[in-house]
């Protein structure tokens, strides 16, 4: 019975998530047609909405409350508890096991930094409460999603996730964003379909589908339907890659994840798609095993859609001028760095997918609050507008700085070990031009991502021969003056800094990381 | 007293409804409360009867020989009677609100009575003979619910209906005359009637008359290619749509096909044949095709009734994939499909009923102004996707796992056809919801019109339908294995 403390976080987040969303619902009916003044540029102030400070209040206490007992629950010791049965054989359970654990932590370590950023950089987008409602609700989801003790329940909450995300993306209301928003849902939902299809394969040959390290799956009883179901697993592998932005389901990701308000992009990015990695590491490490699929087409498959995807994020982020899509792009690239790490099949590579799952959630989500800054502040979305914002807001930029070192993988952030673990397992697990192949496409990809990232320090901190006092008037505005940023911006700084913060001590202090990833690598591959 | 009280509460509804137009009401309310109380004490009668399971044919008359026309309640007939008893009773609370500005209300009423006492019958009929005398009868009541605003639309649509449900009879007709002369009974038997005596040597013969006789039935499950007449029949007042065209008729048509495939014609003759591709196939297509159908339509009814077309298919594939699970999962969505599109069909027709909007893009906003009736509308539209913990997930999980379990390549054809038809369907039903409730940011709150959400006889229904989504969603076990435990009665070779 105590075992269903674990839940406790969930249930805070959601009471808090539906209270909010019944009270801006609440609001929009007692005050039609008043909902003008929600465009109002940076610092201006507009008309505070009644409550406001309270709602701000209860959202981020309910954040707090529920990310503590997150914690606490996911690292006070396994445990499992079944709430019930959905079918006949089949039990809603949740479990706490390593994994899990990793994800939870993550998913935390960015959603507490970005809800406080949020608290602010609302104030720009306007209906703060239907927002932060809607990020508790996910919230709650992600943490029963990373606990799910078998594939049916994190089906459940994936397609939960889902549903609870894409109000996100169609936040801003225009027309833009709520086509976004249904190309975001209806990829989700085709990918989650195809999972489906997949569990329904696999339903009768595994059971109950509980997730044990190293697969369920046993070769006796699949005798005769090998081709069947490895058929099955790459349809899976497809349907949850999509979520991962991995080619060929990819295409939502660069159209939703910019038109959301930043912080919305920074989770969606930072952790959304890692719920992605997740069913895909639930599916082949937990359920199916990886011997089944070693050396199968399945695997090369699966490797050359990972590989294509990375190249072609890469590539397509180079080409593309608006910050936000940039890194959308870059997005794409890296969730497959992750899911090559996990196709190799090889401990090191699952390590490597792992620390890049955190490292990326960090850096990511660090950019896209950072893009946010500058739309915030001064509206600028294109990379081009923002040469010598260094002058403008140079911890902005710095913190900036690291968390492109971070993804390009140049010690001493964390990015550098992550690939390092990649590029090993694959030259381990797969001899040959896969092996190869992959690392020095990894290589390529980093070349890529330095150019994709780094002409926005550069330009930043140096202008060029132009950067003088008249022509930063012309581009900043009247504002021009050293360290603008620092007014009333604390609470979009400060997770700023967490996070960059979070980047750098990853790579200094790797060892703690590395030997739980170790570890959880060997249970599921040894 | 139990026997008698099968053919009562056949006749019940069938004579207390032929009463409405003649009774002196002294006003509306009176004649509301006759009518609610008649439906409520038949539906506590049949409540009672599936209770005590009486176990005994009543045999009300005979023609000649064997043909006659009894009743029997198995396990199969007391799903569908008690749906039906569960579900008249809301719709014509919901009616007396929506009906209320209707002059021909009280022909509305007495058709729409006279329904629940045919329904009922067919659940419970014993034999071929039966079942068919009151499908006929059917086609017949309902026909005039069609017709009721008297617009030529309406006249097109009814006519339509018409020489559709004749030509599926004849169908059906000439697949009940072989089952007649081939079997050894004309009851309905588990496992089938017919007699290999007889049908030595002619079993093509025989298949071609179960695929006829598929179709012929299948009309009213509006199997593709009959499936035009359900969405134009959408003109019918929306209790009628509702419950009619979304549950009673359509699932009448399921039900009898249910009856055909494994209690006349029998699956071990069927299962594996030529036959059962070509029906599985049909039902395959239609499945796709109705959604395909919903995503054009704009009108908010035809797309639901295009939806129907689509999920009654899913009954149909249970059904033919002839087996016991097959048929636990087709009962189990029948069930489910009844409740998440008559409360899809309630929603739209309060919608209608409250502001007159029936097309998608007039609702952008109507979520501030109705709250519940969409907040339901979507629980209804994530139920039919399948989203889990609702019951549209549990019984596509049975149809799914049926599927597995039949194992040919074309099963899985099926499966996949579900999942893709799922997609469609969120398609359909999400973009509604979206509209309704992020109508986007130059919308104009003023422009709404003056409406919210309706009086509790409306919303009472709607309440209840989203609760039981809710429940089995959640609670699926006991009705499964009663489901189960009524496909069980199958032989299995």
């Amino acid at each position: 019975m105590s075992n269903l403390w674990i839940l406790f976080p969930v249930l805070v987040a959601w009471l808090a998530g539906v209270s909010l969303l019944i009270w801006s619902f609440a609001e929009h009916r007692a005050l039609p047609g008043k909902r003008d003044g929600r465009k109002a540029p940076g610092g201006e102030q507009r008309p505070e909405r009644t409550g406001q400070k309270a709602a701000d209040i209860l959202a981020t206490g309910a954040l707090l409350t529920a990310a503590g007992s997150a914690l606490w629950a996911a690292w006070s010791g396994e445990r499992s508890v079944t709430l019930f049965y959905l079918m006949e054989d089949i039990p809603i359970c949740f479990q706490v096991d390593g994994i899990g654990r990793w994800f939870v932590s993550l998913v935390t370590a960015v959603w507490v930094p970005v809800g406080i950023y949020s608290t602010l950089y609302m104030r720009r987008e306007g209906e703060e409460k239907r927002f932060s409602g809607f990020c508790l609700l996910l919230y709650g989801v992600l943490i029963c999603l990373d606990f799910a003790g078998n594939l049916v329940t994190m089906y459940l909450f994936y397609e939960f996730m889902t549903l609870t995300s894409f109000p996100l993306v169609l936040h801003n209301g225009s027309r833009e964003a709520i086509m976004a928003a249904l190309k975001y849902l209806f990829y989700s939902l085709c990918g989650a379909y195809m999972g489906l299809f997949g569990i329904f394969c696999l339903h009768g040959f595994c059971g109950d589908l509980t997730f044990t390290p190293g697969g369920i799956l046993s070769l006796s009883v699949i005798q005769g339907h090998e081709r069947f179901l490895l058929a099955a697993v790459m349809l899976m592998l497809v349907g949850f890659g999509a979520k991962a932005g991995m080619f060929p389901l990819h295409a939502w990701l660069p159209t939703a994840h910019p038109v959301a308000p930043s912080p919305a992009s920074a989770v969606l990015s930072g952790v959304i798609v890692k719920s992605g990695v997740l069913a895909v590491i639930r599916v082949v490490y937990y359920i199916v095993g990886p011997d089944f699929l070693r050396g199968t087409w399945v695997q090369y498959t699966w490797m050359a859609l990972a590989l294509t995807t990375i190249f072609m994020g890469s590539l397509l982020a180079f080409r593309e001028p608006v910050l936000k899509k940039r890194l959308a792009y870059s997005t794409v690239s890296n969730l497959s760095y992750i899911l090559l790490g996990l196709a190799v099949l090889s401990p090191a590579g699952f390590t490597g997918a792992l620390l890049h799952a955190a490292f990326h959630a960090a850096a990511k989500c660090g950019l896209f609050l950072i893009a946010g800054v500058f739309l915030f502040r001064y509206g600028k979305t294109k990379v081009g507008e923002l040469a010598g914002i260094g002058r403008k807001m140079p911890v902005t930029l710095w913190c900036y700085t690291i968390f492109s070192l971070s993804l390009i993988g140049i010690p001493p952030t964390g990015g550098f070990l992550s690939k390092w673990y990649l590029a090993q397992g694959a030259l381990e697990a797969v001899p040959g031009p896969w092996g190869y192949g992959s690392a020095a496409m990894l290589l390529v990809s980093a070349l890529l991502t330095a150019g994709y990232l780094l002409p926005v320090v550069t330009k930043g901190f140096f202008p060029g021969e132009s950067g003088e006092e008249d022509r930063d008037r012309s581009l900043w505005g009247k504002e021009a003056g050293e360290a603008a940023e620092q007014r009333g911006m604390a609470a979009m700084l400060v997770p700023l800094l967490f996070l960059a913060a979070l980047a750098l001590a990853a790579g200094l202090f790797p060892d703690v990381l590395t030997e739980y990833a170790d570890k959880i690598a060997a249970q599921v591959l040894g | 007293m139990h026997i008698a009280v099968m053919i009562t509460v056949v006749l019940l509804p069938i004579l207390g409804g032929i009463l409405i137009p003649l009774l002196p009401f002294r006003s509306r309310r009176e004649m509301l409360w006759y009518i609610e109380a008649l439906v409520l004490i038949n539906s506590i009668l049949v409540t009672t009867m599936l209770l005590f399971q009486p176990q005994a044919a009543f045999v009300l008359f005979r023609f000649t020989g064997n043909l006659r026309v009894s009743f029997h309640l198995d396990g199969m007939g007391r799903v569908f009677a008690a749906l039906a008893a569960a579900l008249w009773p809301l719709a014509i609370l919901y009616s007396f609100e929506y009906m209320e500005n209707d002059p021909n209300e009280k022909s509305f009423f007495m058709f729409y009575v006279i329904t629940y006492g045919i329904t009922l019958g067919i659940a419970m009929a014993d034999n071929i003979l039966t079942m068919y005398f009151f499908f006929e009868m059917m086609s017949l009541v309902t026909l005039p619910l069609i017709m009721h605003t008297r617009t030529r639309e309406a006249e097109l649509a009814s006519r339509s209906y018409l020489y559709y449900m004749i030509g599926g009879a004849a169908f059906a007709f000439i697949g009940m005359i072989f089952i007649l002369s081939y079997g050894t009974t004309s009851a309905f038997v588990p496992g089938g009637v017919l007699d290999p005596d007889k049908t030595g040597g002619r079993t093509d013969m025989m298949l071609l008359m179960y695929v006829l006789c598929f179709l012929g039935f299948g009309v009213k499950t509006a199997v593709w290619p009959f499936s035009g007449w359900l969405p134009r029949a959408g003109v019918a007042p929306t209790p009628v749509t509702a419950l009619l065209h979304a549950v009673a008729v359509v699932n009448t048509g399921a039900f009898a096909t249910m009856r055909v495939t494994y209690y006349s014609f029998g699956t071990g003759l069927l299962r594996g044949t030529w036959a059962q591709n070509v029906v599985m196939a049909l039902v395959i297509f239609t499945i796709v095709y109705g959604c395909s159908r919903a995503l054009k339509e704009t009108h908010i009814k035809r797309r639901l009734a295009w939806s129907t077309v689509s999920n009654l298919s899913y009954i149909l594939f249970g059904v033919v994939l002839m087996s016991p699970l097959g048929l636990a999962g087709a009962l189990c969505h029948m069930l489910f499909h009844s409740f998440m599109k008559i409360g899809s069909f309630f929603c739209a027709g309060a919608v209608m009923h409250e502001t007159g909007r029936s097309y998608v893009h007039e609702l952008d906003g109507m979520g501030r102004k109705m709250p519940i009736v969409f907040g339901i509308f979507t629980l209804c539209g994530m139920a039919l996707m399948g989203v889990p913990g609702l019951a549209g997930f549990v019984s596509k999980w049975q149809l799914a796992r049926a599927a597995a379990d039949c194992g040919s390549p074309l099963a899985w054809v099926g499966v996949a056809a579900l999942l893709v038809s799922a997609l469609l369907t969120a398609i359909y039903m999400l973009t509604i919801s979206v509209r309704a409730f992020f109508p986007g940011k130059d919308f104009d709150d003023t422009a709404l019109p003056d409406a919210g959400d309706p009086g509790w006889k409306m919303l009472m229904p709607l309440v209840i339908f989203a609760a039981v989504i809710l429940y089995f969603g959640l609670h699926s076990r006991p009705i499964v294995e009663f489901l189960n435990k009524v496909a069980a009665v199958m032989p299995t070779e």
